[in-house]
């Protein structure tokens, strides 16, 4: 073989910017970020608060435009489409799990888990629907509403959710922040092995240093610009970092 | 308080602009009806002014002197000679007493004689009122305005406005038609009548006195102006003139006679005052239920915002009066836009029904009374429906501002169902006794359980609409996908917000439906009645009584095989009134299949048939009872019964009708062509004379005679009763108009509302990759759901309690239920499309939801 094999990029952002009002209320939240975002990789984003990591996660899945530069979801630029074109593109390639409130109250875990498929009329592969019922241990608990779920298992709820559809990439907005430490790290281990078992990409904003070592790589963000880049983290070294960063 | 209660309108002003609009349409219909009657009432007034203020005294036949009110084809007949006149104006202070005479007939246009044979009701334009002239402006009411007045016989004087209108110059001979005979006159000139020609609509004619007299076939006056020398008391006037003039009359001073007219058609007015009115409060019942809806939705939304203020020491009865004063103030704007809105419509319809018949409007204004019945009317609706909503409010526990989430998840429906069931079974029951219970007027037990069997259903439509949301589920998802799905479990989710948004429609539906069933049976009784005559062609008078002169004239014409005609009047039995037809017994059964025993055809004189209504008195056949009537008492055999209920509860022959009454009124004529001559208009052996040239024929033997007589087939007076019918389905449903109007804004209302209380919900959906068309589509099916929901649940409804008045009215000749399911079927259509049209804002607003901001939103 004598190519060189160019990983595959999940996502791309290129001189990204975003800037929130104008004038003396004009915030920049994004600086010139450029990323890319590899296949079958965890990448944990981290920060303080407001140094613009929501922003980049929004930015890049599309929930919301950029000011200025580009980005890519599975190579295609998303910064140019209309508003319908980037809604297919999220349906096909990306999955979400926010914080709190994932979950459409009236429908029961079973139906929350296979919405995107709904949406977008396709099958529900049964085999990999059990498997990670199975693997999430929600399996006692599909015929419940949200409501009738505890916070860690209707983030168990997102997550298989943002799973099922087999997207190109996931992004999750502090999917432990409300978590005890105990469901945290269950989730967390269970994305980890999401990544590393069935090749999945994820892309998760953390402000928790034990989250994030469960990551591949970390990107730190400072006023909206992309600070330093870890791999292979260990709480420990993360904390540091942290510590040097004025934390 | 009242800070807090304004702020929290003014903060959220979007959530109860259709709340406010709702309102507003119901208070509109009130306020614009009492607007109408009253500018109508003060109209009519200026009339009677002009007509009666001009003389100082009047004399007529006093009102309690014959009871024969009932009678509506008894012309005024003259009661005062020229004799009495006189004696009028010797009176001490009389310096005129003229004697006043009205003739029953119609001034005709110059081509009369053409324009009478196509269309058969085209000579019964608006009326006439011919008059004789006296020659004094203060006792003819006019000014001359061209020409000159009357001055000899064969001369006529027309008003300014009848006749360009009519297509008459001076110069001209004017036709003028009674029940003997079309006469020419000379139009001599034209006059104003009072100040502004102010007529309603009529024409009006002065002939000579002796013309009057001779037209009128009377030589006597049927009342008599007077007018008095300067300074003369008016009242102690009257009282004088009381003295001299014969029984039966009275004098009355014309400014109490003017008043005393107004007060009667004030009277009337009243009750259509009464039938506008009752349409708003249809509207405004409406309306409540959307109130309802929306008080509790915001409640639900504040849930929190109310948990905190509970929390940090606000007391429950503190929050209920915040939201009661909301109330008012929605109450206050709503209203004062309704009252607004009213006018506005009161002028529109004013303007719309002047461009049709003339000026008959005083100025539009808006009575106090009005104003202050809006204004309850309103507060009271909005009060009445804040007030559950509020003390749910009350009642919110300090804990529950920390629950993550708002919505208070599903409290059983069992107080509303216990409570719905009651009103449905009670309603239920009540009608049942109407039905078969053996009362007088069933229609007020089916009314009054009508309308409790409603609300119950209102309330027990949450119970039905909730499973069959789920129900619906597969197939809405089937069809349209995730959408379907999320649109069936949001109208699950809250049973009793979608049940009270469809229960506004359900209603409005229901009345339409109910009106649509009852106007379709009555027509199926009138084309009955119309296919069990064997008559060719009816005849009538568009003015008062068939001339019998004209029966004759009729009988007369060649191929007509027989004439059978029937008159109506009342007479008294046992102290009360009683209508009573007379027939012709030998030729009745020709035209009619009299439901008799034995056959009409044994009626003789002296004899009497009588209906169910006498039998329930306890009146058995071969008994004698006596008949009192204007000619006396009159004593007759009961020969048999004959049952055509409404009609008439005596029936006699014509001889008999005589000794009861002396004329008759002659209703209508039925003519039977004669079978071997004339053949019907649709098989025509080549040749032969049709009903319709038949009837032609017919009518140009009458044409110059008496060109009153209207002649119509079976099929043309069907029609002409069917197009009555439809229009009074027409007004009806556009009055009802407003109460769906209502409903859709509710619909849209509470859609709009639980969009925004699912903010982060469509946020989310919106991120995992629903789209824009989607979401709206979403929003589309929940509303069409919810709409032909209510559209079917109000079609079952008004079709049964339509059913049900159609039955407790078998006493006036319902016979049977037809459903009406064209109608029906458009109902459901129009159901649909109201559901999509309402969900347009909403969902408007729903697919522009910012995704991040409705994710972030705090729910
Ligand atoms: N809709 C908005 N309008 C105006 N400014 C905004 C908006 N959203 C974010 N910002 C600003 O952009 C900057 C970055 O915000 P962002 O939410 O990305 O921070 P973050 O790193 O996610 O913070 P946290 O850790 O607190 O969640 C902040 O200064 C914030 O105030
Ligand atoms: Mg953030």
């Amino acid at each position: 073989m004598t190519t060189t094999e160019v990983p595959a990029l999940a996502a791309t952002m290129r001189d990204g910017f975003k800037d929130y009002g104008t004038g003396e209320a004009a915030v920049r939240a994004l600086d010139g970020i450029n990323v890319d975002i590899a296949r079958s990789e965890f990448t944990a984003i981290m920060g303080p608060s407001g140094s613009g990591k929501s922003t980049l996660l929004h930015t890049l899945a599309g929930l919301d435009g950029l000011s200025a530069g580009s980005s890519t979801i599975a190579d295609t630029t998303i910064t140019s489409l209309s508003e319908a074109q980037i809604t297919e593109v999220r349906r096909k390639y990306i999955g979400f799990v926010f914080q709190s409130f994932n979950l459409i109250p009236s429908l029961n875990a079973r139906e929350n888990i296979t919405l995107p498929l709904d949406i977008s009329g396709t099958k529900v592969d049964p085999e990999w629907f059990d498997n990670i019922i199975g693997i999430l241990g929600l399996g006692e608990r599909l015929t419940h509403l949200p409501a009738e779920l505890s916070g860690g298992q209707q983030q168990r709820v997102a997550v298989a959710r943002a799973l099922v559809a087999r997207p190109e990439i996931i992004f999750a907005d502090e999917p432990s922040g409300n978590l005890d430490s105990k469901s945290g790290s269950e989730l967390l281990a269970f994305m980890q092995s999401a990544v590393k078992d069935f090749g999945q990409t994820i892309v998760m904003v953390t402000h928790d240093p034990t989250a994030a070592a469960y990551a591949d790589r970390i990107l730190f963000l400072e006023d909206g610009q992309i600070v330093d880049e870890m791999r292979e983290p260990t709480a420990d070294r993360v904390l540091d970092r942290m510590k040097q960063m004025g934390h | 308080m009242f800070r807090l209660a304004l702020k929290s309108v003014k903060h959220s002003p979007k959530r109860l602009i259709l709340t406010a609009f709702a309102v507003a349409l119901g208070v509109s219909l009130v306020a614009a009806t009492q607007v109408f009657t009253n500018s109508l009432s003060s109209g009519f007034s200026d009339l009677f002014e002009d007509i009666y203020a001009g003389s100082d005294v009047i004399v007529e036949e006093a009102p309690d002197a014959d009871e024969d009110e009932g009678d509506p084809f008894a012309a005024a007949e003259g009661i005062l000679s020229s004799d009495d006149v006189d004696a009028i104006g010797a009176v001490e202070g009389v310096e005129i007493a003229a004697g006043g005479l009205q003739v029953a007939g119609a001034v005709l246009g110059p081509d009369y004689a053409e324009s009478a044979g196509g269309d058969p009701f085209a000579n019964a334009g608006p009326p006439s009122q011919i008059v004789n002239w006296y020659g004094d402006p203060r006792v003819d009411q006019a000014t001359v305005i061209d020409g000159r007045g009357v001055e000899s016989d064969g001369e006529v004087v027309l008003d300014v406005d009848s006749a360009p209108t009519l297509g008459y110059e001076i110069g001209d001979d004017v036709a003028i038609a009674t029940e003997t005979g079309v006469s020419l006159f000379e139009l001599v000139g034209t006059v104003r009548f009072g100040d502004e020609n102010n007529l309603q609509g009529a024409t009006l004619a002065y002939v000579s006195d002796a013309d009057a007299h001779t037209l009128a076939d009377d030589p006597n006056y049927s009342s008599a102006a007077v007018i008095a020398a300067e300074g003369e008391d008016l009242d102690r006037l009257a009282g004088r003139i009381g003295d001299v003039i014969p029984e039966g009359t009275r004098a009355i001073t014309g400014e109490d006679k003017a008043a005393e007219q107004t007060e009667q058609l004030d009277d009337v007015l009243q009750y259509v005052d009464i039938f506008a009115i009752a349409f708003g409060l249809i509207a405004l019942f409406v309306g409540a239920y959307i109130i309802v809806n929306t008080f509790r939705i915001i409640v639900t939304q504040r849930t929190r915002e109310f948990g905190l203020m509970r929390a940090i020491g606000v007391t429950g009865s503190q929050i209920r009066r915040m939201i009661l004063l909301e109330a008012v103030v929605i109450a206050f704007v709503a209203s004062t836009l309704g009252i607004i809105m009213g006018y506005l419509l009161a002028l529109g319809f004013a303007g719309l029904v002047t461009l049709f018949s003339g000026d008959i409007f005083g100025t539009l204004t808006l009575p106090l009374d009005a104003v202050l019945w809006s204004y309850a009317l309103g507060t009271a609706v909005t009060m009445i429906a804040a007030i559950m909503p509020a003390i749910h409010a009350s009642r919110i526990a300090p804990m529950e501002a920390l629950r993550e989430s708002a919505t208070s998840g599903k409290k059983p429906l069992k107080v509303r169902n216990i409570v719905g069931s009651a009103m449905f079974l009670v309603g239920a029951g009540v009608i049942s006794i109407g039905l078969f219970g053996d009362f007088e007027r069933p229609y007020i037990y089916v009314g009054a359980g009508a309308v409790t069997l409603v609300i119950g259903a209102t309330l027990l439509s949450a119970q039905i609409l909730s499973p069959l949301a789920g129900a619906m589920r597969p197939v809405l998802s089937r069809w349209f996908r995730v959408d379907g799905k999320l649109a069936a479990n949001n109208i699950q989710r809250e049973p009793r917000r979608s049940s009270n948004t469809a229960a506004a429609l359900m209603i409005g539906v229901m009345l339409l439906a109910l009106v649509a069933t009852f106007t379709e049976s009555l027509k199926t009784v009138v084309t009955e009645e119309f296919a069990s005559t064997q008559a060719d062609v009816f005849a009538t008078s568009s003015q008062g009584a068939m001339p019998p002169g004209a029966i004759d004239a009729i009988e007369g014409v060649d191929g007509v095989e027989l004439t059978s005609s029937i008159g109506f009047s009342q007479a008294q039995y046992d102290d009360m009134a009683y209508s009573v037809a007379v027939l012709e017994p030998e030729t009745a059964s020709e035209v009619f299949e009299y439901q008799s025993e034995p056959s009409v055809d044994e009626l003789g004189p002296g004899q009497t048939y009588i209906d169910a209504n006498i039998q329930d008195l306890g009146v058995e056949v071969g008994e004698e009872i006596t008949l009192t009537s204007p000619e006396g008492d009159v004593t007759l055999e009961v020969a048999g019964t004959l049952s055509r209920e409404g009609e008439g509860n005596f029936w006699v022959d014509f001889a008999t009708g005589e000794d009861l009454f002396g004329e008759v009124p002659i209703v209508q004529t039925m003519v039977v062509f004669d079978d071997s001559i004339v053949a019907d208009d649709a098989d025509n052996p080549d040749g032969a004379t049709t009903v319709s040239e038949q009837t032609e024929a017919v009518q140009a033997v009458l044409t110059d005679d008496y060109p009153l007589v209207i002649l119509a087939q079976p099929g043309q007076l069907e029609q002409l009763a069917n197009t009555f019918i439809d229009l009074l389905l027409g007004v009806i449903s556009a009055l009802l108009g407003s109460a769906l109007v209502i409903a859709l804004l509710g619909v849209a209302n509470t859609l709009l509302l639980s969009v925004t209380e699912r903010t982060r919900e469509i946020g989310l959906l919106r991120a995992v990759g629903l789209k824009r068309s989607s979401v709206w589509r979403m929003i589309t099916v929940e509303s069409m759901v919810m709409a032909i929901f209510g559209t079917v649940l109000g079609m079952i409804l008004g079709v049964a309690l339509g059913s049900a008045l159609v039955l407790s009215l078998a006493d006036f000749g319902f016979d049977g239920v037809t459903i009406p399911w064209i109608w029906l079927a458009f109902y459901t259509i129009a159901a649909a499309v109201a559901g999509v049209l309402a969900a347009i804002w909403p969902a408007w607003r729903a697919s522009r939801l910012n995704i991040l901001a409705a994710i972030a939103a705090d729910g």
